[in-house]
């Protein structure tokens, strides 16, 4: 991975590499791969950096991903602030977004039965 | 930005390692760019840290809420809404939204916004200003899985549009919950249509789900003939429409929200 990590400036939709994406039947139809590739796809005069659905949710379970954020506010009902780990999880692991180790793991049964695809 | 959690970030200036486990250098702000910017309040930048995977854009969450009960109230749109925080990777995404309630167990009438760093979840903002949204109402019990899928399309530039992407909204409501994504250029049908085509492809909607687009200039043309021709027993919802964080919020001059 050793893309430089420049901002592009606005400009026409370039073609992929190898798929014209003009035409949105032309884009891929399960959610999971990107034209041009997975993880990173160039398009002429520079790199965007793009990743699908399944990546972002493995980088999850990194443990860089876990520490709660520095200066997050407390805000009763909408976000956990870091104090007494485990206490806090017991009382809102159900409600919040991380108690799902497994990708779709986090149904409390209020979200619908769809089939989902990764 | 008046924001009094503004006054949070104070907090990280020359600190380290407050959080056991943190590489050192994750959510290392820059604090040069202050002086360059006297009247921002002091704003940082967030840079990915060492070993993680930087997103393209650095984004913002934020958070509002209509306190229930009350009557149309003088109090700015601007200063309810909050920001939650900042990211600049994918890790550090991960970091904030693993510590923020999922939208279905949100009460009352609340809104979860992410935007990209620097736009404000406003029309008036010289990115939005131009642009429009796309809305698409859920039943209950939906909003969640969408949401998130919605936010991991946004971050991983799944929408191929350039530098249109604005940001997204959730909102919760009574009885049904509502997603949007904004973008800068209301007519530009190329770009509404693509984001448009992707968010069928990235959500699993539920069949016949129906997808609106709404400029933003006609809710602001509704906002400001709303204040300047105010009518007793006329509701904001009735102009605005709920879909619309805003509505609940009433300014006799509308200037004072700005």
């Amino acid at each position: 991975m050793s893309t430089d990590c420049q901002k592009t400036t606005a400009k026409a939709i370039p073609s992929t590499r190898r798929v014209t994406v003009n035409d949105a039947e032309h884009m891929p139809h399960d959610y999971s791969t990107t034209p041009g590739g997975t993880l990173f796809s160039t398009t002429p005069g520079g790199t965007r950096i793009i990743y699908d659905r399944k990546f972002l949710l493995e980088c999850r379970s990194s443990p860089v991903a876990k520490t709660p954020p520095r200066g997050l506010p407390k805000i009763p009902g909408v976000t956990s602030p870091p104090s007494k780990d485990a206490s806090e999880k017991a009382h809102n692991g159900e409600l919040l977004n991380n108690n799902n180790t497994a990708s779709e793991s986090n149904n409390t049964g209020d979200d619908a039965q769809f089939e989902m695809d990764i | 930005m008046n924001n009094k959690f503004d006054a949070l970030k104070d907090d990280d200036s020359g600190d380290h390692d407050q959080d056991q486990g943190s590489p050192k250098d994750s959510e290392k702000e820059k604090n040069e760019d202050e002086d360059k910017e006297p009247n921002a309040s002091k704003k940082k930048m967030v840079v990915p840290g060492a070993g993680e995977h930087p997103l393209q854009y650095n984004y913002t969450f934020w958070y509002s809420r209509r306190t229930p009960g009350r009557p149309a109230s003088t109090q700015s749109y601007e200063q309810n809404i909050k920001q939650i925080g900042s990211f600049a990777s994918v890790e550090q995404f991960w970091r904030f939204y693993s510590h923020m309630i999922r939208p279905g167990d949100l009460t009352g009438h609340s809104d979860f916004h992410l935007f990209k760093e620097g736009i404000k979840p406003m029309w008036e903002d010289d990115a939005n200003k131009m642009g429009g949204k796309w809305i698409i109402r859920l039943r209950k019990g939906l909003a969640s899985r969408c949401w998130e899928n919605l936010i991991l399309a946004m971050l991983g530039e799944q929408f191929m549009v350039g530098e249109e992407i604005c940001g997204a909204v959730v909102s919760v409501r009574f009885q049904e919950d509502i997603i949007s994504i904004w973008n800068k250029t209301a007519s530009d049908q190329a770009t509404t249509a693509r984001i448009r085509d992707t968010l069928r492809r990235v959500l699993n909607l539920p069949p016949n789900t129906i997808m609106e687009y709404k400029t933003h200039t006609d809710s602001i043309k509704a906002w400001e003939d709303f204040h300047e021709n105010l009518r007793e027993g006329v509701c904001i919802r009735d102009v605005l429409g709920d879909d619309e964080s805003r509505e609940g919020y009433l300014c006799v001059d509308w200037h004072c929200m700005i």
